[in-house]
């Protein structure tokens, strides 16, 4: 595969970049990837990860507001374990340490709401946190976890997938009426 | 030993690979951006160290330091999947600890300080769940893993946060990729929470139509559910191809048929031949070999050659001097030496 822009050397490097809201991607040689300025593989990282961090950071920003976040630079919150501030955490749509998370909590609730669609953990677990956390999700029905699934989806807008919950639902119901009648005919007949 | 991708499986006509990674980051560190440089170091050290005995039925992991590494061995080793982007591009110490098959690995110092990554050949997502999770039981009793209450495994960037889960498919799609139905299907899977992208992942082309399907949330299904939500969309995507395929065979197939036999007459007999006409050649073949209409003598064998084609690839076995001209002969030369024989 041939350069994009000298169309003469090898591709190797394939980069996306976003301008104005528009998606352009490409494939380039060392020797011109070398002279786009613009493009974010310049900061150390491949630009796909740049893209997600452009969404993120305007998630994260959507939060607090753009206005706000640039006059109130200096009360910003910042992490007192890692020391990194939430003006870094928008730009780079990354955290500093692990106790970011309670650091920023309010941010990270509702960020996580919104990329993630929910924002508690479910499934595996390290051995020596099990006792410390009865995980409320564990102990649910099958029935219960689908409609938590289910409001998941529909917040994710989803709409395929939630249908696809709900009528899995019906049936799963329809079975537990079904073993509850046939266990109150049962009843009965003792 | 036989390498994932030889493997034969469930629908290994369109699944090339299924791939787990997980994202896992030591209590004890900072996350990547508030790293420093010593402590990369260091925790490059404590792993290799505290999983020196790490091994899998092919034997002991193999270590090594990624960022010492000339450029070439590291894109080599990106096109041959075993390490990421990220790792290619990362200044600062990273490592590199992987099963003598390829099938296992864990990135230090990626994204986050640990990726597991786990591979299989065709559709096996819960054999390749099931070996990252015994690295990752592993892991655990010798290292201190952050893990939230709330929020499960932390990770650096919270598009990756709870299970650090991104289970992905590799597949081959030449029938609706020819019958132009890709983009919309991009478009649909990204209703059900599934992206699909490029050969090489994120922000890369789609190349000789072989696709990766993952998943996008990590965050409040379990593992399970997430593989269970993939494969449903992944199986209606087989099915489609298959039928595409199915419909093609049926209605024209004396063209595609001499279509293939060209691709491998060009294949085996071109003097020089550069990357991207390599892989549509070889695209068409895998195709004919995954319809039946060709049989190989060594089977499985294109999708190997479609990743030691590809340019870093080759200029390690040439060394450093060689130019495109040079790595375009190269390139053919490896093609004619490898390319199983037809048997009619
Ligand atoms: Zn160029
Ligand atoms: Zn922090």
């Amino acid at each position: 595969m041939l350069c994009d822009i000298c169309h003469k050397r090898e591709a190797k490097i394939y980069y996306t970049e976003i301008r104005n809201g528009e998606k352009k991607e490409q494939y380039l040689c060392e020797e011109c990837a070398a002279g786009q300025s613009t493009f974010q593989t310049n900061k150390g990282e491949y630009s796909i990860e740049g893209t997600l961090n452009n969404f993120l950071s305007n998630i994260l920003g959507s939060i607090y507001g753009e206005g706000e976040q640039k006059e109130n630079k200096d009360t910003m919150p910042r992490c007192e374990s890692c020391g990194i501030s939430y003006e870094d955490v928008l730009e780079h749509g990354k955290f500093g340490c692990a106790h970011c998370y309670d650091s920023f909590k309010v941010m990270v609730d509702k960020s996580l709401r919104q990329i993630q669609g929910a924002n508690n953990h479910i499934g595996k677990q390290p051995e020596r946190a099990k006792d410390s956390s009865k995980s409320y999700v564990l102990n649910m029905t099958e029935t219960e976890k689908l409609s938590l699934q289910l409001q998941e989806a529909i917040e994710r807008e989803e709409y395929e997938e939630a249908a696809r919950l709900r009528d899995q639902m019906r049936v799963l119901k329809g079975e537990e009426e079904c073993v509850n009648g046939m266990k109150k005919k049962e009843n009965t007949a003792m | 030993m036989r390498k994932w991708y030889e493997e034969e499986g469930e629908y290994s006509d369109v699944v090339i690979s299924s791939r787990i990674r997980l994202a896992r980051n030591l209590k004890k560190y900072p996350f990547s951006p508030k790293l420093s440089e010593e402590q990369a170091v260091a925790l490059n050290h404590e792993v290799m160290e505290k999983l020196e005995d790490i091994k899998n039925e092919s034997g002991t992991y193999l270590t090594c330091s990624i960022n010492h590494m000339d450029e070439i061995s590291r894109l080599s080793m990106l096109e041959r999947y075993i390490i990421s982007p990220i790792m290619v591009e990362k200044k600062q110490e990273t490592g590199l600890m992987v099963a003598p098959d390829e099938r296992a690995s864990i990135m230090i110092n990626e994204e986050d300080h640990l990726r597991i990554q786990s591979l299989t050949g065709a559709m096996n997502m819960k054999k390749a769940l099931e070996e990252a999770y015994k690295i990752d039981d592993y892991i655990e009793e010798k290292l201190d893993i952050s893990y939230h209450n709330q929020y499960g495994y932390l990770t650096a960037c919270p598009t990756n946060v709870g299970t650090g889960l991104r289970a992905s498919y590799m597949v081959f799609l030449p029938a609706l990729d020819a019958a132009g139905n890709m983009t919309q299907l991009m478009n649909e899977a990204g209703k059900f929470g599934v992206t699909i992208r490029g050969m090489y992942g994120e922000g890369t082309k789609a190349c000789a139509s072989i696709y990766q399907i993952s998943n996008q949330k990590t965050l409040g299904m379990s593992e399970e559910d997430i593989i269970e939500k993939l494969d449903s969309v992944v199986l209606q995507v087989i099915h489609q191809e298959q039928k595409r395929r199915e419909h093609i065979l049926n209605t024209n197939f004396s063209v595609l048929e001499d279509q293939i036999y060209r691709s491998y007459g060009v294949l085996k007999y071109a003097k020089q031949i550069n990357t991207k006409d390599a892989m549509t050649l070889l695209s068409q073949l895998k195709f004919g070999e995954d319809t039946k209409t060709v049989t190989l003598e060594k089977p499985n064998m294109i999708f190997r050659m479609m990743m030691e084609i590809q340019p870093a690839n080759l200029q390690q076995k040439l060394g450093k001097i060689a130019g495109s001209a040079q790595r375009d002969q190269k390139r053919a030369e490896y093609i004619n030496m490898y390319l199983p024989e037809l048997i009619k």
